[in-house]
Order: structure tokens, then sequence, then C-alpha cells
């Protein structure tokens, strides 16, 4: 009994990264539910081939935190979707759900000269 | 391509609306010069009373005498220029990209009844198009610069249907509608589509010439 704990809570531990790695790996476009019916074609992403082929290790580029209005660039969030803390219809001065995405995206593709910047090329058919 | 796409979607886009602003201001500006030195009574009898009523009277459709005698090319103008404005202006496409590069944001029509509007564009052209080749009293007076004015009016509503469906080579088409949109806006003032700045003052200076001079109406 003493031994079974841990080793039932390191087992569990073990399934929710290997799932959420997993979940990760198997990200290929987005459509968060928060949108509803999405207007245009879920936009391309392929979670891991994205972040290798852009060299990106360093997951809080994109899974930061924050809180009431303040970003927080050191706190590292993977695994929390962006739509827990973005509204789809954003409050004041808040970034919205779909501005949030677009500016994240968009605004590394044009700093780096790579990356897709047109509608249809993330939004495809 | 991402230099190409920023390239057009930003120096060439200040160019594009630089050249349309100025321009227009430029052409008023030297038309009213114009009828300054060669007709200062016209100016002298230049009424808002009569102004506005010939072109309130001219804007409802079936109105005017001259609407009336062509009731399809009545119904084709008035699709054609209503959609020809309220397309690209409330676009969603474009209003995210204001919001993107300005920070502002306004209503928008849904993307489905933005499809079937360019299409009205695209029809109406085609229409004329056939017009200004069929018709014999249309035919005799249409110069060039007609069909050049209606070439760049087609393409930025043909290749924008074409971008948004994705047809044909995506990365291409969508360079060359921003390319089109952009000729488009800095043909206005330059080209037969300077109608568009001087269409209200032309009806102005009729409206008060038949109003304050002939007292009659002008439509
Ligand atoms: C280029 C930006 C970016 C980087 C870098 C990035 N991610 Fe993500 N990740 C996303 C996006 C976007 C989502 C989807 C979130 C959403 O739509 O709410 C996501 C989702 C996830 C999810 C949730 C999967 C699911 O199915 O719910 C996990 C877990 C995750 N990322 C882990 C990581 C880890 C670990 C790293 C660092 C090695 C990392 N991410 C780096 C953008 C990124
Ligand atoms: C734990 C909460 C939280 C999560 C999860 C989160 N954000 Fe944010 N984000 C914030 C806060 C707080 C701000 C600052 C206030 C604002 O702009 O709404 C912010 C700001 C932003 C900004 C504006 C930054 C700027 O400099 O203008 C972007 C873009 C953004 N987030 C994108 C994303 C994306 C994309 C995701 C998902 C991959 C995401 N956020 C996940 C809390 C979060
Ligand atoms: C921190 C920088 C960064 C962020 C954030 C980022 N990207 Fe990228 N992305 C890149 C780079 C760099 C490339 C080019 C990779 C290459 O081809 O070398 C790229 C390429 C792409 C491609 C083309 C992939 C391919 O196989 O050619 C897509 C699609 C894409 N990104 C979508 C997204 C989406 C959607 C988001 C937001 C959720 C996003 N990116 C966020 C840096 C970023
Ligand atoms: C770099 C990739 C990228 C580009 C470029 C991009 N988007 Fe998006 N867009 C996204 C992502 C990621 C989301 C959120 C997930 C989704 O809806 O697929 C999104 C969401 C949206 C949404 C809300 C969801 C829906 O479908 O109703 C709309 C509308 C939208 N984008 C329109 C556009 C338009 C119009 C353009 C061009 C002006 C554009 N996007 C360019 C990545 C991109």
């Amino acid at each position: 009994m003493k031994r079974t704990l841990p080793l039932l809570l390191s087992a569990a531990l073990i399934l929710a990264f290997a799932q959420a790695a997993m979940s990760q790996q198997d990200i290929k476009s987005l459509a968060p539910q928060a949108f509803g019916k999405l207007t245009r074609p879920a936009a391309q992403f392929n979670h891991e081939q994205h972040n290798e082929k852009a060299g990106l290790t360093d997951c809080v580029v994109c899974h930061h935190g924050g809180a009431d209005g303040k970003i927080d660039k050191s706190a590292s969030t993977e695994g929390t979707p962006c739509a827990d803390c973005h509204k789809v219809k954003a409050e004041g001065k808040n970034t919205s759900l779909m501005n949030a995405y677009h500016k994240q995206c968009i605004g590394c593709h044009k700093a780096k000269g790579k990356g897709p910047l047109a509608c249809g090329q993330c939004h495809k058919r | 391509m991402n230099a190409a796409y920023q390239f057009v979607t930003g120096p060439l886009a200040w160019a594009a609306w630089g050249i349309f602003l100025l321009g227009s201001a430029y052409r008023l500006i030297s038309m009213y010069q114009l009828a300054k030195a060669k007709d200062p009574t016209a100016i002298a009898y230049m009424s808002w009373h009569f102004s506005l009523r010939s072109i309130i009277n001219w804007l409802i459709p079936f109105n005017a005498l001259g609407w009336r005698k062509s009731p399809a090319m009545t119904i084709a103008t008035f699709a054609f220029h209503a959609c020809l404005f309220l397309t690209p202006i409330f676009l969603v496409a474009h209003v995210l990209l204001w919001d993107q590069a300005f920070g502002v944001s306004y209503a928008t029509i849904p993307d489905g009844a933005a499809d079937i509007m360019t299409l009205v564009v695209i029809a109406a052209c085609l229409y004329f198009a056939g017009r200004r080749l069929v018709q014999p009293e249309v035919r005799y007076i249409t110069t060039p610069q007609d069909w050049l004015a209606l070439i760049i009016v087609l393409a930025p509503f043909l290749t924008g249907f074409l971008a948004y469906h994705q047809a044909i080579d995506y990365d291409a088409m969508i360079i060359l509608h921003v390319v089109a949109g952009e000729i488009m806006l800095a043909a206005i003032p330059f080209t037969r589509l300077s109608h568009m700045v001087f269409a209200v003052f032309t009806r102005a200076y009729m409206g008060s010439e038949f109003g304050g001079v002939r007292h009659a109406r002008d439509w």
C-alpha cells in the first residue's frame, strides 16, 4: 500500500504528460470550440512540425501567462487553451481570441520574414 | 513571397492611397480654377438648393427621366455602384487588415453576401462591355478610355473572387488582387473613373443651371 500510492501517482502523471504530448503532436490545424461554427477554413498548424521547422524550442514564446489585462511573458502555460484567457468578444483593451492568434502568428512571420501572411495561406480550403 | 506580399501591402499601398487622395484634390482644385477662369457666371449661379435637389432626384432609381428611358441599364448601374462601394469597404478581410494596421474596426458584411455582391459587380461589368459592343449608339461613342476604366474596375473583383475561393494559384492571385486594387485607387483621379469625384459637382452644376437659369427640372 505504501508503495502503490506513489506508483499510481507517478503513473497518472506520466499518463497526463504523455497525453499532453500526444495531443500536442496531434494538432494539425486549429479550430477552437469558442468560435462556434468557423467562417473560414481552420488554420493550418502542425504543432510539432511547425516548431521544429521554425526552430522554436522555448514554449513560452507562444504559451505565455498573465491575468487582469497584464501579460506575463515568463510564465509558461502550455496545455492551457488560448480561449481560456482570450475571449471571442474581448472587453475593453484586451486582445480578442481572433486577434490573439492573428497577432501572435502573423507578428512572428512578419518579423522572421518567413511563414504565411495572407489569409488563404493559413485558412487553406 | 513574403517580401513581395509585404511590399504590395506596405509601401505600394501607401503610394496608391497617396496618389488617389492627392490626385483627386489636385483634379478638383484645377477644375475649379478652370471654371473660375472660363465660366465665372456658372459659379455665381451655384445654389445649394438646386444642387441638392438634382443630386437627390438622380439618386432615386427610376425617378429621373434618364433612368426610365433604359430600365435594364438603370438596374445594372445601381446594383453595380452599390456593390462596387459596399463590398470592399465592409469586407471582413479588409476590415481585419485595417484593424491589424491601425487598430480601427467597424461593421462587416458576411462573406457569403460579399461573394454574391462581387459576382454582381463582375456580371454588371460584362453587361456594360456587351452593351458597348452590341448597341450601335453606345458603340459609336465608346473610346479606348472607356474600355480601360472597365478593365481597371473588373480586375480587383475578379482576382478577389478567385483568391477568396483559392482557385488557380493562391499566392500569385492574392498579390495580383492587391496590386489590381491599388491600380484602381491610383487610376481614379486620372481616368474615366474620375466621375467618382466629379459626379456630385456635375449634377450640382446642371441642377443649378436648370433650376436657377432655365427654371426647369433636370431629371
Ligand atoms: C508557435 C507557437 C507555439 C509554440 C512555440 C508552442 N506551442 Fe503549444 N500550442 C500552440 C497553439 C496555437 C496551441 C493550440 C492552443 C489553442 O488553440 O487554444 C497549442 C497547444 C498546445 C498543447 C495543448 C494540446 C491540446 O490538444 O490541447 C500543448 C500540451 C502544447 N501546446 C505544448 C507545447 C509545448 C510543450 C511547447 C514547447 C516545446 C509548445 N507547445 C510550443 C502554439 C505553440
Ligand atoms: C493564462 C492566460 C493566457 C493564456 C493561456 C494566453 N494568453 Fe495571451 N494574453 C494574456 C494576457 C493577460 C494578455 C494581456 C492582455 C490582453 O492583451 O488581452 C495577453 C496578451 C496577448 C497578446 C497581445 C500581446 C501584445 O503584445 O499585444 C497576444 C497576441 C496573445 N496574448 C496571444 C495568445 C495566444 C495565441 C495564446 C494561445 C497560444 C495565448 N495568448 C494564451 C493571457 C493569456
Ligand atoms: C515565434 C515565431 C512564430 C510564431 C509565433 C508562429 N510561427 Fe508559423 N512559422 C514561423 C517560421 C519561422 C516559419 C517558417 C518555417 C520555415 O519554412 O522555415 C513558420 C511557418 C508557418 C507555416 C508554414 C509551414 C510549412 O510547412 O511551410 C504555417 C502554416 C504557420 N507557420 C502557421 C502558424 C500559425 C497558425 C501560428 C499561430 C498559431 C504560427 N505559425 C505562429 C514562426 C512562427
Ligand atoms: C498566420 C496564419 C493566419 C493568417 C495569415 C490569417 N489567419 Fe485568421 N486565424 C488564424 C488562426 C490560428 C485562427 C484561430 C483558429 C481558427 O479559426 O482556425 C484564425 C481565426 C480567424 C477567424 C475567426 C474564426 C472563423 O473562422 O470565423 C477569422 C474570421 C479569420 N481568422 C480571418 C482571417 C482573414 C480574413 C485573414 C486575412 C486578412 C486571416 N484570417 C489571416 C490564423 C491566420
